[in-house]
């Protein structure tokens, strides 16, 4: 997994970086919409989200404290807490804007995968405040003929700390 | 340390009344910029606080940067492998010296006016030190980095004080120094702090935070959608033999029996059987190594203990420290790390770290709601600011109260932890005379666990 490039074989074919950025974009588009349970189609079965504490130095999630390590177990967990209205966190649902930029596209030494990563920009409107989030993207996409799905979907956060009133009872 | 002026604090900061068996808190304590300050006077400045964990700092040369009452830090471990804790202000004009969060080094220098000290705190260079030359030998000893007054560490946990005249540190923790005991005592190997600090601040008085950690009361409502997905992976929960404990000095204790299941400890279904096999194995050597009634204590109940004031140990399915760091009245700031055995098998190190995150911390499946119910609590009380109608703008912790006339333990879903905190607090912000009480109040209040 090292080059970067706007075209990557991967799955048995050409990915394009437009293809890549349609698919982050849908997603955006899905999370800002709340439909999670077409953002839980994204993932294959068996896939994890992770979002690292904001000091993580590229420790694995099982040998490091983080703010998400969802199994795919977890993942589902998560989904169905959030469809709920007692996930009091985000009941009214915050309100979220995303945008989704420097896509680029990265081979891996395993040919069914695509290693992607952007930058993004999540502005939450809660409580009477608004507040961003930035940070970037290292998702492992598998590719087949159908399309794209997450393997591992992890956002990093560029914080040096959560601001106040930051919890991330929402997906970043 | 001058008395802050008390003048235009409320006449009453707390209300108990015997008869009725109420007890009210103003609201004030949790929105005043005056209390806050008084609190960092009384208290920041004049108790132990904790400041981490030894093992952050394990090896020789290491250090890591925090606040503590809103004064710079530099924790670290020195060349011949002392902890120290050094204000983190260059003794020149007052530079912060060392701006990274963490990492290793001998020296450190202030980038200022190139001044430069060891990790003991010896000063190690000072530029053009000749124009100093008049003030001889004792110049260079009266610009040593300054030492936090007292440091003292407790199994691991390091606690620091700002006034050199507190009691000894085992003295102040007193009951709840056991419970830390308990917590090495899990493994044979001992405890470490693990990399990956979920650092977060919460728009809500430090107080709320308190009191959340010590109130079972919200479990079931709060965390609805987290005890749904604990039954439907083959837990129940249950309140039954759940119990709240006043330590003294402040300190507090919830025993959980009916909470969950402790990696390594005290198996549940969801961690699967391969941990069902090691958990039996670790259970065995703990009978023996602790004997079978302390490897009880230490392995079947859950503890939720708060050192006052700014410690939260969470020793649930996993362990994990919280620091608490007022920041204002209505914002704290959070610092917590995972606490795990050395040299744990790979395995149970994933499931702990799964299970844990999965519950504690900003982004879990369940500390997203108690965030939002102290957020919403610090939102609500402005409510009632300066409503003139009488006993408006209180918040009421009467439930359970008639255990403490008739000398019952209080459980942990009622809000006999939270009045020990509030009865403690009052007297350590040095306004005692604001505690208004009615009716027969009982000579003393039950602490620690005999009475269980």
């Amino acid at each position: 997994m090292t080059r970067s490039t706007g075209t990557v074989k991967a799955g048995g074919r050409e990915v394009t970086r437009a293809e890549v950025e349609d698919f982050l974009y849908e997603e955006a588009d899905i999370l800002d919409a709340w439909r999670y349970d077409d953002w839980l189609a994204l993932f294959e079965p068996g896939a994890r989200f992770e979002v690292p504490a904001t000091d993580w130095k590229g420790e694995s999630a099982f040998a490091s404290g983080s703010f998400v390590t969802d199994d795919w177990d977890l993942l589902r967990a998560r989904v169905k807490r959030l469809k709920s209205r007692k996930a009091h966190a985000e009941n009214p649902p915050s309100r979220t804007h995303r945008m989704v930029t420097n896509v680029r596209l990265h081979e891996h030494d395993d040919p069914a995968l695509l290693r992607v990563t952007a930058a993004f920009l999540i502005h939450r409107a809660r409580d009477g405040e608004f507040d961003p989030y930035a940070g970037r993207y290292d998702h492992l996409l598998v590719v087949d003929g159908e399309g794209l799905r997450f393997r591992l979907r992890r956002a990093v956060l560029g914080h040096e700390l959560l601001r106040p009133g930051g919890r991330l009872s929402f997906i970043l | 340390m001058p008395e802050p002026q008390g003048a235009s604090l409320p006449d009453r900061l707390i209300v108990e009344d015997w008869d009725g068996l109420t007890f009210r808190v103003n609201r004030f304590a949790y929105r005043s910029e005056e209390i806050f300050e008084r609190e960092r006077a009384h208290i920041w400045a004049r108790t132990w606080l904790y400041l981490g964990h030894e093992t952050e700092v394990a090896e020789p040369n290491a250090f890591r940067t925090r606040v503590l009452g809103g004064r710079p830090l530099i924790f670290c471990r020195d060349s011949d492998g002392t902890v120290r804790a050094f204000l983190n202000a260059c003794p020149h004009r007052g530079t912060v010296l060392c701006r990274e969060n963490e990492g290793s080094t001998k020296l450190f220098q202030c980038f200022y006016h190139a001044w430069t000290f060891r990790n003991n705190g010896d000063v190690a260079a000072i530029p053009g030190k000749d124009a100093y030359e008049a003030a001889g030998e004792g110049f260079l000893d009266s610009m040593r980095l300054r030492s936090v007054p007292r440091l003292e560490i407790h199994e691991g946990f390091v606690f620091v004080a700002f006034d050199p005249d507190v009691p000894p540190l085992l003295e102040y923790l007193g009951d709840a120094a056991d419970y830390m005991t308990m917590i090495r005592e899990q493994h044979a190997a001992g405890m470490e702090v693990l990399p990956g600090t979920q650092l977060y601040s919460v728009r809500g008085n430090w107080k709320l935070a308190v009191e959340n950690a010590m109130d079972g009361y919200h479990f079931s409502p709060t965390h609805n959608t987290f005890v749904g997905y604990l039954r439907e992976t083959g837990f129940a929960v249950t309140d039954d033999d759940q119990y709240a404990y006043n330590l003294g000095n402040g300190h507090s204790l919830l025993v959980l029996t009916g909470h969950g299941g402790r990696i390594s400890m005290l198996w549940e279904p969801r961690f699967g059987e391969d941990e069902k096999r090691r958990t039996e194995a670790h259970r065995a050597e703990m009978d023996e190594r602790l004997g079978p009634e302390r490897a009880r204590y230490v392995a079947d109940e859950s503890h939720i203990l708060f050192v006052f004031p700014n410690l939260l140990l969470f020793d649930l399915e996993g362990l994990s420290i919280r620091q608490l760091e007022p920041a204002a009245a209505g914002r704290t700031d959070v610092r917590a790390w995972q606490l795990a055995p050395r040299g744990e098998d790979e395995d149970t190190r994933a499931l702990r770290m799964k299970t844990m995150v999965s519950f504690v911390g900003p982004g879990g499946l369940a500390t997203p709601d108690d965030i939002e119910a102290y957020e919403a609590v610090q939102r609500g009380i402005e409510a009632t600011a300066g409503d003139p109608r009488p006993g408006m703008d209180f918040s009421d912790m009467s439930r359970g109260m008639v255990d403490e006339v008739k000398g019952v333990q209080g459980r942990s879903i009622d809000e006999g932890a939270m009045r020990g905190f509030w009865r403690h607090w009052i007297k350590a912000i040095g306004a005692e005379d604001a505690l208004a009480a009615t009716g027969p109040r009982p000579a003393a209040f039950l602490e620690g666990r005999n009475v269980r």
